[in-house]
């Protein structure tokens, strides 16, 4: 009997310690995306930092970054937009993140209002395959954090079809034990709670430019969308539940190349929050962003649309709603850290890049002041998608009406902007650098010199004299954190 | 449900903890309605022939008892032709008729017309029909007393650990154990539990894994041209073995903690040194079956050495066409034959050869020798039985002697489902299936040593071995890896 005893004791032991080892190489195993994008989420719920919650699509994730909203009018948010998310998942996304907190607003942008896929693994739905498993996997960013539970079981049923499929949601290791061969160091630091995570509070910024965007034509009569959808039905679910649960919701439609299907979904949205009567932001008909230099892709925002955007919600969240600053609250350190954090990747990706139409953009959205000089006669006065990257710099049409050389100098310290082109002189600018003085001598020779220091001519170097482009960037002290030249190869500016 | 089953996961500890606690002298009912159960649970209509099969072989058994206790037993060949035509009878038509039709039709150049002849594509029947016919014969020739007790003889064809890849028990060692089954102590729990896992690191980890190569390359030999098509031949011949080994190591586990001692039914095969001595390791079960029920009755080595070498060839034909309804399988058996005839035809010009360069017989390079040659004759053998047909068969083996060494270091071998990784962790995995082999074959047994160990070294292993199945094995989404090759058979 002791023998038994002792046995079933070893056994229990072994059980348990099996047990240890098999939890531990599930978190190790499991893909990383879903935790990274809302551990800051679990992290501020609990402390009941979190004013606003943000829904929908991808659309969202690149539109909103909370730090910008926190930056500049004190709000907490956080960004629940998913990849690929349709209607019925930001449904199933607001439950389970409801179930943490409460916040003040709900913010849901509707794009992908015409979707009428019942079930997100559906094949005969799709048009194609690859899109299914796109659509199964993207689930997997907004379902995988979620603890295992009855609402997370339903959301899952509402969801999936197949029942295999399920599984994989359900029990993840199923198919996470296949990542061993690309685990790295963050996925062995999710055990000690020290794993990297969104600092974003869920928001992705991306920093390409298109350039060249599609316009597809106005929606007319016949192209609005009259029947419900699935994706209707939900967008209706979704307000219920905010209101049953007493809490403001505001639709959006965010702004970028949208046909002409997206323009009858974003009317559609508007006659639903009009019957729920909740107000509706359609940002296709408002002239936030400028479609030529915001957007990353056609439908997604980058950096600089993401701050436009951002701004105008804030703006608005501001006048609608009740919420306390909570900048310079010690109880929000960490947001600040995460504005000091995010604005110092933001100098990292400035500087960093090589594209200068991106360069260009970014430093539209940063405090960063700088010279921008182009040669005569360089191709830069035949692109002109360069040509109105620069006017978005100068406010001016300047540099349309010109062949060169040209030069535009803008000074935030002084919140000065100075152009001269062609044989046009200035002198006497108020920059951080000192009182510039600008004058074209000939074509591979000019003069940017300072008062203070008229010995140094910034625009001069004879290894760099036949580069045609010049762009130098200085701080509010007057120092130059870089000077880049550029040469036109065809539209293609390489540093 | 399979043995890679979340189902089985289930349905094992049930069935082991129940059969724990019924008293001894009714386990073999719970056995049997468990093997029942899990046979229906994979097909209801296989399970209709299996107790058919039963219920005919216990009616027969029965019939030839009676018959040895008649005067003169004038009947019992009778009996016995009669019960074994009965169930090749039905085993045909589960298994051969196909095979048959298309043989016939393609002689007749009609081979496009075949329509599929088989009743019934029943599983582990090729399995449970020998163990039949081997308690037939054994009844018949009064190695033992026929079964009275049906639901016993019943257990004994169905035993579910063994209905479909055996190992191909005889019913002298099974029955006396459901009659007195042994208490299943803690030390035979450990060590039936370390074989199953074992078994599962050999079926999810290797054996899986390699298929994935093998498949992509059997699936278009045309493209894959060199040593990609070798390497796929040599992991073909592991994979098999890993698997069916993995297989009969469940098995046999299983079995061990449900108190019921199985046979063993691989020992270290690709470490023979000849053809005969590689049928003495591999597949012990159907080798000592065919051995024991139609070598020695058709003649044996005792009619003369011609007589020997057909005799051989005629069980290796057997086997071939037992394991599958194919030519390439009856190629495979026929190769295996020849190779041993060619042993034994040989062999004084190899005594002759050994002699005259005075080569020492136990020397480690000469054993090594014939190990490896053995080895390069049973891997190419496996290629026919591998391959979807004899052209398919012909142009892996022409693939596989183009010389294009380069393709081991140019990634060539990483574009056939395995990436860099996953072919690491299967010549990992190789290593440690050779290195145990090597210390089995020298009679050092892993699981007992490991099983001496102190508490926490044993911990380690189990634990680490588990993870290690769960982690690096071939399974969920994506992947079949829940049958086993042999179960085809």
């Amino acid at each position: 009997m002791k023998k038994t005893l002792a046995n079933v004791f070893k056994s229990i032991i072994f059980l348990c310690l099996l047990g240890l080892a098999i939890a531990t190489s599930i978190v190790i195993l499991k893909r990383k995306e879903s935790d990274y994008k809302y551990t800051d989420f679990f992290n501020e719920a609990k402390k009941d930092h979190i004013d606003v919650l943000f829904m929908g699509s991808s659309h969202v994730i690149n539109a909103i970054n909370p730090v910008f909203l926190f930056e500049e009018y004190g709000i907490t948010s956080y960004n629940m937009g998913g990849h690929g998310a349709m209607l019925q998942a930001t449904y199933w996304e607001l439950r389970e993140a409801l179930e943490y907190c409460t916040p003040k607003w709900v913010v849901v942008d509707t794009y992908m209002l015409e979707k009428n896929i019942r079930y997100l693994d559906n094949r005969e739905e799709f048009d194609d395959e690859d899109e299914v498993n796109t659509s199964v996997e993207q689930l997997h960013l907004n379902m995988d954090a979620w603890p295992l539970n009855d609402l997370k079981r339903a959301a899952i049923d509402d969801l999936i079809q197949d029942e295999s499929v399920k599984n994989e949601f359900l029990y993840e290791f199923i198919i996470y034990h296949n990542r061993w061969k690309y685990l790295n160091e963050d996925d062995f630091k999710t055990i000690t709670g020290t794993a990297n995570r969104n600092r974003l509070f869920g928001a992705e910024m991306r920093y390409d430019v298109e350039l060249d965007p599609e316009l597809y034509p106005d929606v007319t009569e016949s192209d609005l969308l009259t029947e419900d959808t699935v994706g209707t039905e939900y967008l209706e679910k979704i307000i219920e539940l905010c209101q049953e649960r007493g809490i403001p919701v505001v639709l959006t439609y965010y702004p970028f190349s949208a046909d002409t299907k997206d323009q009858a979904a974003a009317i559609r949205a508007g006659e639903i929050a009009e019957n729920y009567d909740v107000p509706y932001i359609n940002m296709l008909n408002l002239d936030v962003i400028d479609l030529y230099s915001d957007l990353n892709d056609h439908g997604h925002l980058n950096v600089v649309g993401s701050k436009k955007v951002t701004d105008y919600m804030g703006q608005w969240l501001s006048e609608a709603g009740d919420f306390a600053d909570h900048r310079g609250d010690d109880d929000y350190a960490y947001w600040q850290e995460c504005v000091e954090n995010f604005n110092k990747e933001l100098d990292d990706v400035l500087f960093d890049e090589d594209n200068l139409y991106i360069k260009l953009d970014l430093l539209n959205l940063e405090d960063y002041n700088f010279v921008l000089y182009v040669n005569g006669n360089s191709p830069v006065f035949l692109d002109s998608f360069l040509k109105r990257m620069i006017v978005n710099s100068s406010m001016s049409d300047k540099v349309e009406s010109t062949s060169g050389p040209y030069i535009l100098i803008k000074d935030n310290s002084t919140r000065q902007i100075y152009e001269a082109c062609e044989s046009e002189e200035i002198y006497s600018m108020s920059t951080a650098l000192g009182t510039l003085n600008y004058r074209p001598v000939e074509q591979y020779f000019r003069l940017l010199y300072s008062d203070e220091d008229p010995d140094t001519n910034y625009l001069y170097d004879e290894s760099h004299y036949l580069e045609d482009i010049q762009l130098i960037i200085y701080n509010d002290d007057g120092e130059i954190v870089e000077h880049d030249y550029y040469k036109s190869n065809g539209g293609n500016y390489v540093r | 449900m399979q043995f890679v089953s979340k189902e089985f996961l289930i349905f094992l500890p049930v069935v082991v903890a129940i059969n724990y606690i019924i008293p001894r002298k009714f386990k073999y009912i719970w056995l049997f309605i468990t093997s029942l159960f899990f046979y229906v649970s994979v097909d209801v209509k296989s399970a209709v022939v299996l107790v058919a099969s039963i219920a005919l072989a216990y009616g027969f058994g029965i019939m030839l008892e009676k018959n040895k206790a008649s005067e003169n037993n004038k009947n019992g060949k009778g009996i016995l032709i009669l019960a074994i035509t009965v169930h090749i009878a039905i085993l045909i038509a589960c298994k051969y008729l196909n095979f048959i039709e298309k043989t016939v039709l393609s002689i007749a150049g009609r081979g496009e017309d075949a329509i599929g002849l088989n009743l019934l594509a029943t599983l582990g029947v090729s399995f449970y029909m020998l163990k039949i016919i081997g308690y037939l014969i054994d009844v018949y020739r009064g190695d033992i007393i026929a079964e009275k007790n049906p639901i016993k003889l019943g257990l004994y064809v169905s035993f579910f650990p063994q209905i479909t890849q055996g190992p191909i028990e005889r019913a002298k060692n099974m029955l006396p154990q459901f009659n007195f089954p042994l208490t299943v102590d803690f030390d035979m729990l450990r060590n039936g539990l370390l074989e199953i896992i074992w078994g599962y690191f050999l079926k999810l980890v290797v054996a899986d894994r390699l298929a994935i190569y093998v498949n992509n390359v059997y699936s278009d030999p045309e493209v894959a041209v060199g040593f990609t098509t070798l390497v796929a031949t040599l992991f073909y011949t592991f994979e098999i073995y890993t698997d069916f080994a993995g297989y009969s190591h469940i098995a046999i586990g299983i079995s061990r903690i449900l108190g019921i001692d199985v046979m063993d039914n691989f020992n270290c095969p690709y470490l023979s040194g000849s053809i005969a001595g590689f049928w003495r390791r591999w597949h012990i079960s159907l080798s000592t079956w065919l051995r024991d029920y139609l070598y020695i009755p058709l003649g044996g080595n005792r009619k003369g050495t011609a007589r020997k070498y057909i005799n051989i060839m005629i069980v290796f034909a057997v086997s071939g066409l037992w394991h599958g309804a194919d030519w390439t399988f009856v190629v495979w058996g026929v190769l295996h034959g020849f190779f041993q005839v060619i042993g034994y035809v040989l062999r004084p010009l190899r005594d002759k050869l050994v002699d005259v360069f005075k080569v020492e017989r136990n020397a480690f390079s000469h054993r090594t020798l014939k190990i490896m040659v053995t080895f390069l004759l049973v891997n190419f053998a496996w290629v026919f039985f591998r391959a979807s047909s004899l052209g398919q068969a012909l142009v892996i083996i022409k693939n596989s002697f183009v010389f294009t060494p380069w393709m081991l270091a140019d990634g060539s071998l990483f574009k056939y489902g395995l990436d860099s990784a996953d072919f690491f962790v299967a010549i990992v995995g190789l290593i440690i299936v050779i290195a145990t082999d090597l210390v089995s074959y020298n009679g050092f047994i892993i699981r007992e040593r490991i099983l001496k160990q102190g508490i926490w070294i044993r911990y380690i292993i189990g634990i680490a071995a588990i993870v290690a199945i769960l982690v690096f094995g071939i399974w969920g989404p994506g992947y079949d890896s829940a049958a086993f090759i042999y179960q085809q058979f």
